[in-house]
């Protein structure tokens, strides 16, 4: 580190050469100079205040750094291991290393909700297959009937990385593959059936109900003959399933390029039964998702014929789900590694 | 998108509509909505910004005794209401700064109680009774601007309509009114939805009503002809036929700027469009109404009477309405007049053609724009205009001449004004009638219903499609509006929104009864997630971006990560390239608030540039890393970190596998963070699978960590590869016999040198006489001063499948096991 201010830089050097000496390093923190320096801060004109004070904290930190690294002992100093051992010698019995008490041990919150829904969609017969977190711009937009240029790629704030790669904003971006994969299925008169959990990313603000971060599931069904009511039903079987009651569903025209038609659904209120609540905001009904029949592009794209077949899709967040069971308050918590938070949960 | 309910009913009631599709109440409107055209974002209630605001008429003007600037009129409001302070002839006193008030006006009065209308939504301004200067003023006359109808504060607006006094000011100018606002995400696909007119049809339509399209709306209206004999030049040029496939424009001359009349002020106002003057209100009035954008230039600004279409060339600037100064870039669209950039094509005109107060005559276009070059221009210069936000959503070219008519006689009407040109009309070519053939059997398989064709045919003509029906077959003519219907899927969403999703039919699909296939390796996270927090470790998600500060904080380079060219944060500008630092990053904060002793694991992945997978993009590294701290803990925690190694390996059912030394000087591009004297590289099969190890004292200084840390990070796919099943041992019937066996070695041999040299003997010994063992290290001991020699204990198992051992047997088998350490390792048993 190098400092503009004679008077700083020429401390910097007493100091680090002071640490290298004493033994009690943390002494140098408390150096008179040091001291002196701090004091300085206050007498000189407002002016030169700022970028003198800046230095001077600057310095304070890398002694700080310096007098934390020096506390740990050099690895050449210390009795060298043998890894392959199962502890280190000349340890007694109680002192060799031990597992966590289980009761600490905690699975986050959003795995822990996924393995669930997964398992119901198991049942009824999905596989499922990860989403990808890197990946083209045809996968995440082309392959999905978004032309080059086309304004709904607007809605997606997409991260892009220098190669033109993008981090994906939703799990549609695995459709054309799992169709692909499918197709051989489907020749043999089986459905493709797949649902796709992932991570995915909006280049977004963080705030206590935003992430630019989080987890969505999609599910892909194609076969010979299906329908919108079969969209409906499938999604109101899983929510019922998941809710363990009766659920409502409701789907409402929307906009997407890879279905037609599109819908948003919408789950009546699990928690008040549609009598209006504070999760649902006194409406009756939770907002979940996107879904719609699939775009004839989006299957030809991947070969598959389109009148022979038809197929849904739908796709729907975790993190909502597992903040309104919980009534988890900050988003933020999520990702937060807070051992507070996690462990509140099994 | 905002959609003004009488705006609607205006479009109804010319009586196009079987029925008024607004008469079933807000309430029903707005949920019918949801459910057929788009999610509402939100309902005003226009009428309750200008409660009771009460037209006025002005019956004498004083001066103010106290003040110049300020003057008194009395004013009279039939009497309406009812709580204020009346003279004697029952006026009402009003103090004002205005310098336009004459007696005989008619004006909007907000007496005390009203809220000031252009603060309602922000900071409520809530009008008193209130002593100006010793003078009593009871609320106050209006501005255009406080009535958010304008940017005009310099006088009071002037009623230019025939109104009473006393009338609510909302219902006289129609801002009784309802304002549902659309997302505008919802209409991506929908062109026509930008504009009231197809809004008012999409009413209809979505409750069985017929709507029939005003009779100006027309593809191939009769073009209307100059009038008188001084006709003046126009010219249209368009080099860019392919981005701009049609551009219309008239000359109108003898127009007589100004403002426009208050109907159409409130019009535009409740729509969210400010009033500029009479001319480029009733162009944004057409583009509400139709979401055809259109622009108006003063003539006498152009050069020669001539526009243009072309691209931009480099170094071109433009200086568009507002002022704002852009260097245009050589893909956007720009107008041009002879030489001379006058407008950005789509998005926004150009400032030094403007119509202005002393414009008299004036070119109005009426042009359509490729819709991906329009987005790119907004994007670039950003100018996210209306008619920028209509052109992105594909406007049919077909309704331009329609719309230039309609413009020519509101213009004569409101501004006065002869057509003083032909109107020209430069296309590329008209795009054939779009016809769909679709099977109404199709339209049923697709939604689960059992529509008739009669019953489809005129689910689609409420909405002004044409069809004709032969055998079940449909041939279906698109509306010239409808540029979104393409294919018959387009049909199938029509039918089924037009007619209600909530009729849909719950049928799940049919299914066989074999079952899916299992993604192992899913499964087997779910496994490692069990296994971990069984042994006490919590599970952490991390981000998958850091910040480059991090990865150099451990000497990882940045330029081996992909890097992300938009991030709005810049702690996202960087994919990781392993876990175990996101990892190493939570310690501290937890240590502080107040843990001790734990471990955090994370399942996760990762990427390092220039590795590519089969598909030729970047490799998906998944890894499991886990960091173990404890505060209160010295020596070396290496161990810690390989006991859940360990742990998790065997819970794996994984049993070949070796934790190999690394040399001192080894210097890993990913793993920078371990300590390589006090790491270990885990080989399972041979196989690189990861690092276990305590980290740099540079590392632990930087992110405070404890003295006592140490972690690992594995990869999944070895794990997947070798993950096995339990091995079971069959329980022995007859008692076993536990020898402790300690061996002084030379410290050159490792524990695993050792320890495989046991299990050698063992399995050859015992192995031939049948005997089963089991072997576990005891205690590892080295006397301090002594550089050269260990002690290693081992507990040792023995039994017999089919008969009890005995001590003589045990103690002989091991005598020779001793010897055979004498001989090849040099070492002692103790």
């Amino acid at each position: 580190m190098e400092y503009r201010h004679p008077e700083i830089a020429n401390v910097a050097k007493q100091l680090k050469a002071r640490l290298k000496q004493t033994q009690d390093k943390k002494a140098v923190l408390r150096a008179p100079e040091l001291l002196a320096l701090i004091e300085r801060i206050k007498t000189l004109p407002v002016g030169k205040r700022a970028t003198f004070g800046k230095e001077v904290n600057l310095l304070k930190a890398e002694l700080e750094k310096l007098v934390r690294e020096s506390l740990f002992p050099k690895p050449s100093t210390l009795t060298p291991i043998d890894v392959t051992a199962p502890f280190d010698t000349n340890l007694s019995a109680e002192d060799r290393p031990k597992l966590l008490p289980a009761e600490n041990g905690s699975r986050h919150p959003l795995m822990t909700e996924l393995e669930l829904i997964l398992d119901i969609f198991a049942r009824m017969g999905f596989t499922a297959v990860e989403s990808r977190e890197l990946d083209d711009d045809w996968h995440m937009f082309g392959s999905l009937n978004f032309p080059p240029g086309h304004p709904a790629r607007d809605d997606y704030d997409t991260f892009v990385t220098d190669e033109e790669l993008v981090a994906p904003a939703h799990t549609s971006t695995m459709q054309n593959r799992v169709l692909k994969a499918g197709k051989k299925q489907l020749d043999q008169g089986q459905p493709i059936a797949v649902v796709i959990p992932g991570r995915t990313f909006r280049n977004e603000d963080v705030d206590a109900s935003h992430e630019h971060t989080f987890y969505q599931l999609e599910g892909v069904y194609v076969a010979k003959g299906i329908h919108a009511g079969n969209l409906a039903a499938t999604i109101k079987a899983w929510l019922s399933n998941y809710y363990g009651r009766e659920i409502e569903i409701k789907i409402q025209p929307f906009y997407f390029p890879f279905t037609e038609p599109s819908f948003e659904f919408a789950a009546s209120c699990p928690f008040c039964d549609k009598k209006g609540c504070s999760v649902c905001k006194h409406s009756g009904w939770i907002e979940l998702g996107g879904c719609g029949m699939i775009h004839p592009n989006v299957l030809k794209e991947a070969g598959i014929d389109a009148v022979k077949y038809s197929g849904f899709a739908w796709g729907f967040g975790i993190d909502r789900l597992v903040m309104l069971k919980y009534g988890i308050e900050d988003i933020r918590h999520f990702h937060s590694g807070n051992l507070k938070f996690l462990r509140q949960f099994t | 998108m905002k959609i003004s309910l009488n705006w609607i009913k205006s479009i109804i009631e010319r009586d196009q509509c079987s029925a008024d599709p607004t008469k079933i109440g807000i309430d029903t409107l707005v949920e019918k909505i949801g459910a057929q055209l788009g999610a509402v974002e939100e309902v005003i209630d226009l009428g309750k910004k200008y409660e009771g605001i009460v037209v006025a008429k002005v019956e004498s003007c004083l001066k103010h005794p106290n003040a110049d600037k300020l003057n008194i009129a009395l004013i009279d409001d039939g009497q309406k209401i009812k709580t204020v302070k009346r003279d004697k002839q029952g006026l009402v006193q009003v103090v004002h700064g205005a310098k336009n008030v004459i007696a005989g006006q008619l004006v909007a009065w907000m007496p005390p109680g009203a809220t000031v209308p252009s603060t309602y939504d922000k900071d409520p301004f809530i009008l008193e009774a209130k002593e100006l200067r010793g003078v009593v003023s009871h609320g106050m006359i209006a501005s255009a601007k406080e009535l958010g109808l304008g940017d005009d504060h310099s006088g009071i607006l002037v009623i230019d309509e025939s109104a009473k006094p006393g009338q609510a000011f909302a219902k006289v100018f129609g801002l009784d009114d309802y304002i549902i606002d659309i997302e505008n995400k919802m209409f991506t696909h929908r062109p026509d939805l930008f504009g009231q007119l197809g809004i008012a049809r999409e009413l209809a339509g979505i409750q069985n009503h017929v709507f029939k399209s005003p009779a100006w709306y027309k593809e191939n209206p009769t073009l209307s002809k100059p009038n008188g004999r001084a006709i003046l030049k126009l010219s249209i040029t368009n080099q860019s036929p392919k981005l701009v496939p049609r551009f219309c424009g008239v000359v109108i001359k003898d127009v007589k700027i100004g403002e426009s009349p208050l109907w159409l002020r409130t019009r535009l106002a409740a729509v969210g469009i400010k009033s500029i003057n009479n001319i480029v209100d009733i162009t944004n009035f057409l583009m509400m109404e139709t979401a055809q954008p259109l622009h108006a230039y003063d003539y006498d600004k152009l050069t020669n009477g001539n526009l243009g279409a072309r691209l931009a060339k480099t170094g071109e600037e433009l200086t568009v309405l507002g002022g704002k100064k852009i260097k245009l870039a050589k893909e956007d669209i720009v107008i041009t007049s002879g030489d001379r950039v006058v407008g950005l094509g789509g998005v926004m005109g150009g400032a030094d053609t403007e119509v202005s107060n002393n414009t008299t005559k004036i070119v109005l276009e009426v042009a359509n724009f490729d819709m991906n070059s329009v987005r790119k221009t907004a994007m670039r210069h950003g100018l996210f205009t209306e008619a920028a936000s209509r052109f992105t959503k594909n406007q049919s070219s077909k309704q331009n001449l329609a719309v230039l008519i309609k413009a020519i006689d509101e213009i004569k009407k409101l501004a006065g004004g002869r057509q003083a040109s032909q109107i020209i009309d430069k296309k590329v070519s008209d795009y054939d009638e779009r016809v769909i053939h679709v099977n109404s059997e199709f339209v049923n398989s697709r939604l689960g219903l059992e529509l008739s064709p009669v019953t489809i045919k005129s689910i689609l003509e409420n909405v002004e499609f044409s069809v004709g029906i032969s055998d079940g077959n449909l041939s279906i003519k698109v509306p010239f509006w409808r540029t979104d219907i393409a294919i018959a899927e387009d049909i199938v969403e029509e039918v089924g929104r037009l007619y209600g999703y909530d009729h849909l039919k719950l049928d799940l699909p049919e299914r066989s009864l074999s079952s899916p296939d299992s993604n192992t390796k899913l499964e087997l996270k779910q496994q490692i997630r069990q296994i971990l927090s069984t042994a006490g470790a919590n599970e952490v998600l991390s981000y998958s971006f850091v910040p480059s500060s991090l990865l150099e904080k451990v000497g990882q380079d940045p330029k081996n990560s992909y890097h992300i060219r938009n991030a709005l944060s810049p702690q996202l500008q960087y994919y990781r390239q392993t876990l175990g630092l996101n990892l190493i990053e939570k310690v501290h904060p937890n240590i502080k608030a107040g843990y001790d002793n734990f471990a955090l694991f994370e399942i996760g992945k990762c990427y390092f540039k220039g590795e590519l997978d089969k598909e030729g993009l970047p490799k998906e590294l998944e890894r499991i890393a886990l960091v173990v701290a404890n505060k209160n803990s010295s020596g070396s925690s290496f161990f810690e970190a390989k006991k859940f190694c360990d742990y998790l390996l065997k819970e794996l059912g994984i049993d070949s596998f070796v934790y190999e030394p690394v040399a001192a000087a080894y210097k890993p591009t990913r793993a920078t963070y371990y300590e390589p004297s006090r790491s270990a590289h885990l080989k399972i099969s041979g196989h690189m699978a990861g690092w276990v190890g305590e980290f740099k004292p540079q590392v632990n200084a930087e992110f405070k960590l404890p003295q006592f840390c140490a972690g690992f990070d594995l990869h999944v796919e070895e794990l997947l590869t070798n993950a096995s099943a339990n091995i079971y041992q069959p329980l022995n019937r007859f008692p076993s016999l536990e020898q402790d066996f300690c061996l002084r070695s030379a410290t050159k041999y490792s524990y695993a040198e050792l320890e495989d040299f046991m299990r050698q003997q063992l399995d050859k010994l015992a192995g031939l006489h049948g005997i089963n063992y089991d072997i576990a290290a005891l205690d590892i001991f080295q006397k301090p001063a002594d550089k050269n020699l260990r002690q290693t204990t081992w507990r040792i198992t023995l039994w017999h499948p089919d008969r009890t051992l005995t001590t003589e047997e045990a103690n002989k088998l091991l005598d020779i096991i001793a010897k055979a350490a004498k001989n090849k390792l040099k070492a002692e048993r103790v």
